[in-house]
């Protein structure tokens, strides 16, 4: 029983590396797996001889393992995010998407797009409006709803819709066809608009960051999931806490948002593979999401890549892969959560 | 802190609370509690005992003074404040189906700070704490598996992880069966008699188990204190009669009293 949890445990951290490194065998350019072995540890490891072609070298390190890379981070963010809301709410139910984070650093990405494209860094106003998003479901949440697992997920269809609207607004204004074509197509989700080893780095920044905080967070966020006044007669603040956390997921979603578009059902599915695997403590959920979350999105991405001769855009396929699952995780899910 | 005996753990003067809405939830309530005793805070319904339990956690500022070890309550820190009152709420409502051991662990939260993960050392004094109230055996099992019964105790071993000296129950039988209540209580009363916490108190609408398991009792009603001190004095069937609104018969039996209704209303 133990060896069992243990061999999971060990399978879904390994499956971030072993899908990175295998994924860049895929792709429309047929390559060797021996020589994409090469090219890779050639630029890893110091003073390893081998010498693979110059064309599959460049392949994989200016295409192939940007675009992967780049897909790992948006999951880790997404679904990083997706736990430590869920439990910091004490709502299996929420993820960034649907608190209408996503749509909001959507809306701040798009108006950047659309009206002043190369004046700001779209990841700026990406960010304010994610917080912004923040702020309104906690003020209609706790406002009205005394911050109920039914009145946070209305606040969040509220403020989805809000920034829906604001967002097709945006569009309707856009003065330039090519910018609309250009947001519209941003806005299904696409891993490939961000695969620039500098995109990665900006992203990298700060995903990584965060997503530490959030690991070192782990069992306060146990505490947080008790609710408020419990963890208050355990000695926590936790508005500060709540707060500070869900700073650190917006930063997160907006990252990834304002790289890779909006890409939805992540931050919900992989935290609850998670707890069917290791249980409901944090201390295991928010580090396995992690790994899962990055494993999940490049395998994805593999998909949005090879399936067709077409890159679908990968929010797309997110969704589709991720409603039929996840009806199948609520039918599987009721012990763990109800 | 060493507490002398003769020096009362918990002293309230004079404490009043009118919520938001105007309507007045407690009114110059003034006691003093001191070392090894189990006390009831005892009133109907809508008394003002939750409100008087949220003062005392801090959760609402009444006027008047509260101190604690003879310290002010509102100069005590959160944290240090968890560290002296353990508090058992009446009822939890898992979202998340932890596991038992997992969930009294939690109670070890205000020894830690944000970023620091509790020991083995500390997981087996969780595990020992479980043994103390006799439910070891549901370490492994998860908090939407257990009984009402067996999840007020886990409750109340969280509380004792948290290594308070003073335990506070918001009516903790509230939904069990006579078996549990008697069950808890008797628990409660052990921790207080083997000197495991400095004293007990719980919030009670029932004066037939006040009258069994407490030393003290403070009857409340409408905000107001109508009596304190020993079960004897307290539970007469006038006072009953005031703030319930029923005839009581008052029985002797060995050292307790035993409260029975004189008449049973009809439709």
């Amino acid at each position: 029983m133990l060896s069992k949890t243990l061999l999971i445990k060990a399978l879904i951290v390994f499956s971030l590396p072993l899908s990175i490194i295998s994924s860049s065998f895929l792709g429309r350019y047929p390559t060797n797996p021996v020589q994409v072995l090469e090219s890779i540890f050639s630029v890893l490891i110091p003073g390893f001889t081998g010498s693979p072609p110059e064309a599959l070298h460049r392949i994989i390190w200016l295409y192939r393992l940007p675009r992967i890379i780049a897909a790992s981070l948006v999951g880790i963010a997404l679904a990083t995010s997706g736990a430590t809301l869920q439990a910091m709410l004490r709502n299996p139910l929420v993820s960034p998407h649907i608190l209408g984070v996503t749509s909001g650093a959507a809306f701040g990405a798009a108006i950047t797009l659309a009206f002043l494209p190369g004046y700001i860094p779209i990841e700026l106003t990406a960010m304010t409006f994610a917080l912004i998003a923040f702020l309104l479901v906690f003020a209609i949440a706790w406002g009205w709803g005394k911050g109920s697992i039914v009145s946070l997920i209305l606040s969040g269809v509220i403020v989805n819709a809000l920034f829906s609207a604001a967002l097709s607004l945006a569009k309707f204004l856009t003065p330039d066809p090519h910018r609309l074509a250009s947001i519209t197509f941003w806005l299904m989700g696409d891993i490939g608009q961000a695969a620039r080893w500098d995109d990665i780095y900006r992203m990298a920044l700060i995903i990584i960051p965060c997503s530490i905080i959030i690991v070192l967070l782990r069992w306060r966020l146990n505490i947080l999931s008790l609710g408020d006044e419990e963890a208050r007669a355990l000695g926590v603040n936790p508005v500060i806490e709540r707060s500070f956390c869900a700073i650190l997921c917006a930063l997160m979603t907006a990252t990834a948002v304002s790289y890779a578009g909006t890409i939805g059902w992540v931050g919900l599915l992989v935290p609850h593979i998670i707890r069917l695997a290791v249980g409901t403590d944090n201390r295991y959920v928010i580090p396995f999401t992690v790994f899962l979350g990055g494993t999940y999105m490049v395998l994805a991405d593999d998909l949005a890549r090879c399936l067709t001769s077409e890159v679908i855009p990968i929010g797309i396929l997110t969704t589709l892969m991720g409603a039929p699952l996840f009806i199948y995780l609520l039918r599987k899910a009721g012990k763990v959560w109800r | 802190m060493e507490v002398k005996k003769e020096d009362p753990i918990i002293k309230i003067k004079d404490v009043s609370y009118v919520y938001d809405n105007k309507v007045v939830a407690l009114k110059g309530i003034t006691f003093a509690i001191s070392k090894g005793e189990v006390v009831s805070i005892l009133g109907p319904n809508g008394a003002g005992k939750t409100t008087l339990l949220k003062c005392l956690l801090k959760i609402l500022k009444p006027k008047g003074a509260i101190y604690i070890n003879g310290k002010e309550l509102w100069k005590i820190s959160n944290r240090e404040l968890a560290k002296t009152i353990g508090y058992v709420p009446q009822r939890y409502y898992s979202v998340f189906a932890y596991r038992v051991l997992d969930f009294v662990l939690m109670g070890r939260a205000p020894h830690h700070t944000m970023f620091s993960l509790p020991s083995t050392s500390e997981y087996d004094k969780a595990l020992k704490i479980l043994e103390v109230l006799g439910i070891k055996d549901l370490a492994n099992r998860t908090i939407a598996e257990v009984s009402g019964g067996q999840l007020q105790l886990i409750l109340i071993a969280r509380a004792l992880v948290q290594e308070a000296r003073i335990l506070l129950l918001d009516e903790p039988t509230a939904h069990l069966d006579i078996a549990n209540e008697l069950k808890v209580l008797g628990i409660v009363r052990s921790l207080v008699k083997k000197k495991i916490v400095d004293t007990a108190i719980m919030a009670l609408h029932d004066p037939i188990m006040a009258a069994l398991f407490s030393d003290k009792i403070i009857l409340i009603n409408n905000g107001v204190m109508v009596a304190q001190g020993t079960p004897r004095q307290v539970l007469t069937p006038e006072n009953l009669y005031k703030v319930y609104g029923v005839e009581f018969d008052v029985v002797e039996r060995d050292d307790k009293i035993l409260i029975i209704p004189k008449t049973i209303p009809e439709a």
